[in-house]
Parts: structure tokens; sequence; C-alpha cells
């Protein structure tokens, strides 16, 4: 009954190359470039589902695949990185 | 784990640019993308190139850019078109200001006064009783006091009386290098006086681009005297955050040695502007605390500080159209 408020976002792809481009930009309107080919950050609800519609209009459904994950928040996931990751995509100060 | 936030403050310089229906910016080392359906403000402080095909984007999308001049002073703010106008409210605006202005006002000063007594009585549980006798008067004689006026200049000095109180009693509970004497602006003197221009600063803006999210009319306020060429409204909305948001982060900051004079300020301008590291501190733990969350007494939901200053907005005009009582946010009743 009680949905949760989803505000929170990863979307991972992985796309035939012709079209790797064209989701990037649809992607980067919404979220911040995380690695590669994955974006994250937060996204209202509404957003989501318009982001969600302009992707599967993009994409091959027999060929592509593009995965979302939805949290309530970026504080409940635990999360690990290592590595260098060079300018970080999601401080607040540039 | 990055912070999420819908703000974004440029130190580099650097050219900001459109690019795919979302915001670019190019510096030195690299690209960098800003999504723009997550971004409401921007903040430049250094020197940028922007383009008005940008500004078509940003003012499409209802994005709010702030500029900051060398010395960390406001210069002005990109403000796109007005979507959200409305007659009628604009006209029971003026009408408030003509016949209940000093009632709003008052108002004002009460909120103020509530909330400096807050701040304060957290050092008075922990031993200052030095704090006392001017918490007492916050207390007692403020409501009393706004409540005998006859004009807006005996408002405006008790609002006068209370800040150089605030401020003569930050020596009781901030180290010695940050002691205060007395408020100067314009150029501030002394570390202590520069962080409170730099944060009342970094509020004036962030309550502009609340107001902008609502049907009011910036240039028309009530404690402070309509003027033109600035956004007084913003000034009035600010005047009861100041305690809770900015000053409460300064304390944060020093008592707990995030920012320290030697290390944060600009040594050759006799340490009364913050360096860039120290802007860094500073404005990291005032997003924080804007972003924190409480929850909300009359909503009976969690409602974070700059959601607060909108719904602040909301109160005024509920009270210019519908006559409702105009209390401003309340740190001790969380509404």
């Amino acid at each position: 009954m009680n949905k949760p408020n989803f505000n929170y976002a990863i979307v991972f792809y992985d796309v035939g190359e012709k079209r790797v481009a064209k989701i990037f930009k649809i992607c980067k309107q919404y979220l911040k470039h995380y690695q590669k080919s994955v974006f994250r950050g937060h996204i209202t609800p509404g957003n989501y589902l318009e982001l969600k519609n302009k992707l599967k209009k993009a994409i091959d459904p027999d060929h592509d695949f593009i995965t979302f994950i939805q949290t309530i928040s970026e504080s409940s996931f635990h999360e690990e990185s290592i590595g260098n990751t060079g300018v970080s995509p999601e401080s607040i100060i540039i | 784990m990055g912070k999420s936030s819908d703000t974004r403050y440029i130190f580099s310089a650097g050219d900001l640019y459109q690019k795919d229906f979302s915001i670019a910016f190019r510096k030195e080392d690299g690209n960098f993308y800003i999504p723009i359906k997550d971004t409401r403000e921007l903040y430049c402080f250094n020197d940028i190139t922007l383009s008005t095909k940008l500004l078509q984007l940003l003012a499409k999308a209802g994005i709010v850019v702030h500029f900051f001049g060398y010395y960390e002073n406001y210069i002005g703010t990109f403000y796109p078109k007005e979507q959200l106008l409305s007659g009628r409210l604009t006209v029971a605006q003026a009408l408030a200001y003509e016949q209940n202005r000093l009632q709003i006002a008052g108002q004002i000063i009460k909120g103020i006064a509530k909330n400096t007594y807050f701040v304060l009585y957290h050092y008075y549980r922990h031993g200052k009783s030095e704090l006392k006798d001017f918490l007492d008067w916050l207390r007692k004689d403020v409501s009393r006091l706004v409540d005998s006026v006859g004009n807006i200049k005996q408002l405006l000095r008790i609002e006068g009386e209370i800040w150089a109180r605030f401020y003569q009693s930050f020596r009781v509970f901030l180290p010695e290098s940050f002691a205060m004497n007395k408020r100067v602006k314009r150029p501030p003197d002394n570390p202590i006086n520069a962080l409170i221009s730099f944060g009342n600063t970094l509020l004036y803006t962030k309550t502009i681009t609340q107001i902008f999210h609502t049907h009011l009319n910036q240039t028309i306020s009530f404690l402070h005297e309509p003027a033109e060429r600035r956004f007084s409204l913003s000034l009035d909305l600010s005047e009861v955050f100041k305690p809770v948001l900015v000053c409460k982060t300064i304390f944060d900051c020093v008592n707990n040695r995030k920012i320290m004079v030697e290390k944060h300020f600009d040594k050759k301008l006799n340490y009364a502007l913050l360096n860039e590291l120290g802007r860094k501190v500073f404005i990291e733990a005032f997003e924080e605390r804007l972003n924190q969350t409480f929850e909300h007494q009359t909503l009976r939901r969690r409602c974070s500080y700059k959601q607060a200053i909108r719904l602040d907005g909301y109160k005024l005009i509920k009270h210019i159209l519908e006559g409702k009582n105009f209390v401003p946010f309340c740190m001790e009743d969380k509404k």
C-alpha cells in the first residue's frame, strides 16, 4: 500500500556501440556520470519516469540492456570503492 | 559517498556552456557535466564565461545563477523570467505593506529573538551563565517591546539591539582568536566579521532562490525598506534563519577547529577574507546544515531547512491572502 518514495537512482547500461552516445546524452540531463556506463544521483519520481520513457524509446529492446536501481537516498546503501576516480562528479564545489 | 545537493559552487575559472540540453563546465583539467534536472542554483565565484544559449536553457529550467566578485562580494543574480506571476498576490502584498507592515515586521523580530534564544540557550545549559541576562531579555522583554512600539523605526532599533547583544555574547563561547568587538561590514575587518558576512550573503542568495519558486514579489518587503535595486523581501525572510543557519554553522566550524585563523584566512588582508580552502570548508558545512531535515510539526513529515525558507514564503502568502497569522520559522516549535 505505502510505496516508498524513491528519490535516488543508479542506472547502468550495456548497449550497442551506435546507441552509446545517445543513451549518454539522455542520462546526463538527469543524473551524474559516475563510471563509464554508470550514472547515479538524486532524482524525483516524476523525472525518473521521464528518464525511463526516454531511454525506452532510444534503445533496441532486442539487443540492449539497461538496469535501474532505485533507493530512498544515498545514505540507504553502503558502498566501497577502490582506485582513483579523478574528479568526483558529485562534489558540490567545482 | 557524494552528498546530494541541487547547488553547485564554481570556484575554478572556465566556460559554462550548453551541451546536449544540459549544462557543461569546461575548465583546464577537463569537462564537468552538471545534470540540468538536478540543479536549482549555481554560484559563480571565479572568472566564468557563459553564453546566451546557456541562459536560455537555464531560464527554461528555472535555474538561478548567483555571481560574486573577487572579494566574495555579491554582484547579482541571473533571475529567469518569472514563471510564477500573480497580479492578485502582488496587489495584496502591496496592500499588506500599507496596512499591515508593522505587524508582519514585528513577527519577524519576535522570530529573530526566539531563534537567537534557542541558539544561545544551548551554551547557557552547558555552563555559560553569563548569558542569563540576555536570555531573559530575549524571552520576556522583546515581545512586550515589539507589541508596544508605534512605528517601524522603533522596531528597527529593537532589532539592532538584539543583533548587537547577540554578537557581543560571542566572546563567551568562541575562542579568543575569533573574539568580536563590533560588527563591521563593507568590508569586514576581522575573521568573525568575515564569516558572518559571507554566511549572510549565502543565506540571502539562497532565500532569493526559494522566493523565486513562490508567487511573492521580491521587491515588496516589510521589515526592511522596500528600496530599489535589491530584493529586500529576501532580506526579511532570511533574517530569522541567520542565527540557526549561519551562526550555528560558524560556531560549529570554529569550535570544532574546522576553520582556523592562520589556515583559512587571507593573511595579506589582515585575516579579513576567507581563502579558498576556508570558503570550501564553510560552504560544505553550510550546505550540510541547509539539507539537514527535521520533523515539521504542522506538516507531520520531514523537511529540510532549505524547504523551511520556502515554507515561510508560503506562510506569508497565506497571511496576505487569507489573513492567517504570520509566524516565521521557529527552531523551538519546529514549524
